[in-house]
């Protein structure tokens, strides 16, 4: 079974027309259903994501047309389709899979939610029946691949998006976020964005100042939070350990005599100010008081820059992690290639043990039972011991791609048909990969 | 046959130092899943040879240096897993568990032949004294240690430098707590120890005791220690101040520690 992979991402094509591929995770099932009654493809599973739309099937002989499949379902033009579309074959396909499981494909390198896509694409697929043993195979070596890049490299340990970035700054101030009160000095976009952050990851509750009164009615709305009169700022601002302020002024609202005031009214309880406002709202000075600490746009941004640089530099170490785990994936593969030969050999063997046995019949008739057990353990460890170096060879052989070894054992014992003909009659019997693990299993009990 | 627990223990100590600077410094989980465990293994060794070796000497007070290095040790041990069960962080365990490794080492090839004759030495009272007050050295130096990394991270986050070679420092409040708990536990240890110090030296030496040099600075450092708290606990003192704070206390410390040398009644002579 050959493998293929199609598809684009924002790479390689603009959001305009990813929307128009997009599937949404209720249609999914319903998609891939239709995807495995396309014309040649055997398994099959989509990819749909905010960043990628791509498809994964299995095939033989002709290769299946699944630009054809995208513009007959999506009602996209083949014309404006094609030069937006990758196509990946065998290795390669793996290799790409392997890099979009691990998010080394992703815009932001290391996210985490593309695991989780990946895992739900998989399930819709069993669920309709679309998953055969190669794509089993496929999948778990790329959630295996996945997963220990999570485990061995920091790819995914640092913020890299502002309010993510606002939120690991304030656990390093105060541990956990538990109880912790927010003021929102302002109701701009991005300070709501932080705020709803903070609150996701546990910030107790929302304070709001706003000069316009009604604006930050409707915010303490939204989150459940209260309203400070923006004229009692300054006597109730030391209530938040963390203030957002995002304010139109052109000049300071916070200076270091009213921070001051905070700390002592704190009894020196540190204050996280975050300044997202352009012009600034909080005087840069503040900064170097014991207890304060502040961070404007330019800090968060250049926080996120630095991050961002450290996960390139462990995504080459993720690269490396990947390549091994592709060795590791096609070494089974190629194993799993001998399974039927294996299996033929064993099977042949025994038949021959059987046939030798019941010639011997009415020789062993005088013996007693204790006796007929014996004889049966050494007919049975002998061909064990007789098979332990064709069975070694042939798994040697697999390793090394050296198939003409495989012909060689399979022409000297005389096993029915050609490797690829044993090789079809394994995958048409084997929809599980449990199976070949316990035909391989078997081939080791004699080692 | 407590030397070779002791001897294991060091090892212990020092697998699970080199497993803490993995863990920490090297952000390696699977080291971080081990080192708690060994430094576990090895506190456990390590009472189980002061305990053997107390008895075997027929007395409750450990005599001499290495015993008294032994014993402080296994204090900071204790006093670095409580902290890391308690505030699961394992930071502490890059200074904590290599210095216990270290002052392991001289008492684990072999005993001290330094030794008190003595009768006071059989005292429970005795062992109180030491005890108490070791355990308020091992947690004064929990608190002017966690004093520094308050201020190594607030200087770090006040720089705006991007996470890097410090990142494995905790949170500033967590250090702040447990500065401001060892210094409880150590004032709480410092009372303790000079109270039962004041009645075994009351008893035996009468009122003349309290002009010892090591019991005058004992004094002193306990008279600091609470003003250290009072400042600390009113005022909310962190960062730099905190540390200078705990610093003095901690020379204050190291004085007393040294008094030994002039001490007549430490080294039972007064009498």
């Amino acid at each position: 079974m050959k493998i293929l992979l199609t598809g684009l991402n924002h790479k390689t094509a603009p959001v305009e027309l990813r929307e128009r591929l997009a599937i949404s995770p209720e249609k999914l099932a319903d998609e891939t259903r239709a995807l495995l009654s396309h014309p040649g493809v055997r398994e099959g599973m989509i990819l749909s994501t905010c960043n990628r739309v791509e498809l994964v099937v299995c095939y033989e002989g002709r290769e299946p047309e699944l630009a054809l499949y995208l513009n007959e379902h999506f009602s996209v033009d083949a014309q404006s389709l094609e030069p937006h579309l990758y196509q990946h074959h065998e290795t390669e396909a793996v290799r790409h899979l392997f890099r979009v499981a691990s998010s080394l494909d992703s815009m932001v390198v290391g996210e985490p939610q593309i695991l989780g896509q990946v895992k739900e694409s998989y399930s819709a697929a069993r669920s309709v029946g679309a998953v055969g043993g190669t794509l089993e195979r496929l999948l778990q070596g790329a959630l295996a691949a996945a997963k220990k890049v999570r485990t061995e490299t920091q790819i995914g340990s640092s913020a890299v998006s502002i309010a993510s970035v606002a939120v690991d700054l304030a656990r390093k101030i105060f541990g956990s976020l538990e109880g912790k009160r927010v003021l929102l000095v302002g109701a701009g976009k991005m300070s709501e964005l932080a705020a709803r952050h903070l609150l996701q990851q546990g910030a107790g509750s929302l304070l709001i100042a706003n000069r316009t009164q009604e604006r930050a009615v409707h915010l303490a709305r939204k989150f459940n939070g209260h309203v400070v009169r923006f004229d009692d700022l300054h006597a109730r601002a030391d209530e938040a350990d963390i203030l957002i302020t995002s304010t139109g002024s052109t000049e300071f609202i916070f200076r270091i005599p009213h921070a001051q005031q905070f700390l002592h009214r704190r009894r020196n309880r540190p204050i996280f100010f975050i300044d997202i406002a352009v012009p600034r709202d909080v005087d840069p000075e503040i900064n170097r008081l014991d207890g304060i600490f502040l961070y404007d746009i330019d800090d968060l941004q250049s926080v996120t820059a630095s991050n961002l640089s450290n996960r390139t530099r462990e995504a080459q170490q993720a690269e490396a992690i990947l390549e091994q785990e592709l060795v590791r994936y096609q070494r089974r593969i190629e194993t799993l290639d001998v399974v039927p030969t294996l299996v033929d050999l064993q099977a042949t063997a025994e038949e021959m043990r059987q046939a030798e046995l019941r010639r011997a019949q009415s020789r062993l008739q005088s013996l007693t039972p204790a006796q007929q057990a014996a004889v049966e353990a050494l007919t049975h460890g002998l061909m064990n011991k007789f098979l332990h170096q064709p069975l070694q060879a042939l798994k040697a052989a697999a390793r090394e791609g050296d198939l003409a070894t495989v012909d060689a054992i399979r022409a000297a014992f005389r096993l029915n048909g050609s490797r690829e003909a044993a090789a079809q009659h394994e995958t048409e019997n084997s929809a599980s990969s449990s199976n070949e693990a316990e035909l391989t299993a078997a081939s080791d009990d004699n080692d | 046959m407590f030397l070779l627990w002791l001897r294991v223990a060091a090892a212990l100590y020092g697998l699970a130092a080199v497993s803490a600077f993995a863990a920490v410094l090297g952000h390696r989980p699977g080291w971080r899943r081990i080192c708690l465990p060994v430094a576990g293994m090895a506190w456990f060794f390590h009472l189980v040879s002061s305990v053997e070796m107390l008895a075997l000497a027929h007395r409750w007070m450990p005599v001499g240096m290495h015993e008294v290095q032994s014993m402080l040790a296994l204090l900071i041990t204790t006093v670095f897993l409580l902290i890391a069960v308690r505030y699961r962080t394992l930071s502490f365990g890059i200074f904590a568990v290599p210095l216990s490794f270290l002052l392991v080492l001289v008492p684990a090839l072999g005993p001290d032949k330094y030794t008190f004759s003595s009768p006071v030495i059989r005292s429970g009272w005795l062992f109180l004294h030491i005890t108490a007050l070791l355990m308020a050295y091992a947690a004064l130096l929990f608190s002017l240690c966690a004093s520094f990394l308050y201020l190594l991270q607030e200087r770090r986050l006040k720089d705006k430098r991007s996470p890097g070679f410090l990142d494995w420092l905790p949170p500033l409040d967590t250090m702040d707590q447990i500065a401001q708990t060892t210094l409880v536990l150590g004032f709480c240890g410092m009372t303790v120890g000079l109270m039962a110090g004041s009645l075994i030296a009351q008893e035996s030496y009468g009122s003349a005791y309290f002009a010892d040099p090591k019991v005058l600075l004992s004094f002193v450092m306990w008279g600091l220690y609470i003003v250290m708290l009072f400042v600390r606990r009113s005022t909310g003192l962190r960062g730099r101040r905190a540390v200078y704070l705990s610093s003095v206390v901690f020379l204050v410390m190291l004085c007393v520690w040294a008094a030994n040398l002039f001490s007549s009644v430490h080294r039972f002579t007064a009498s």
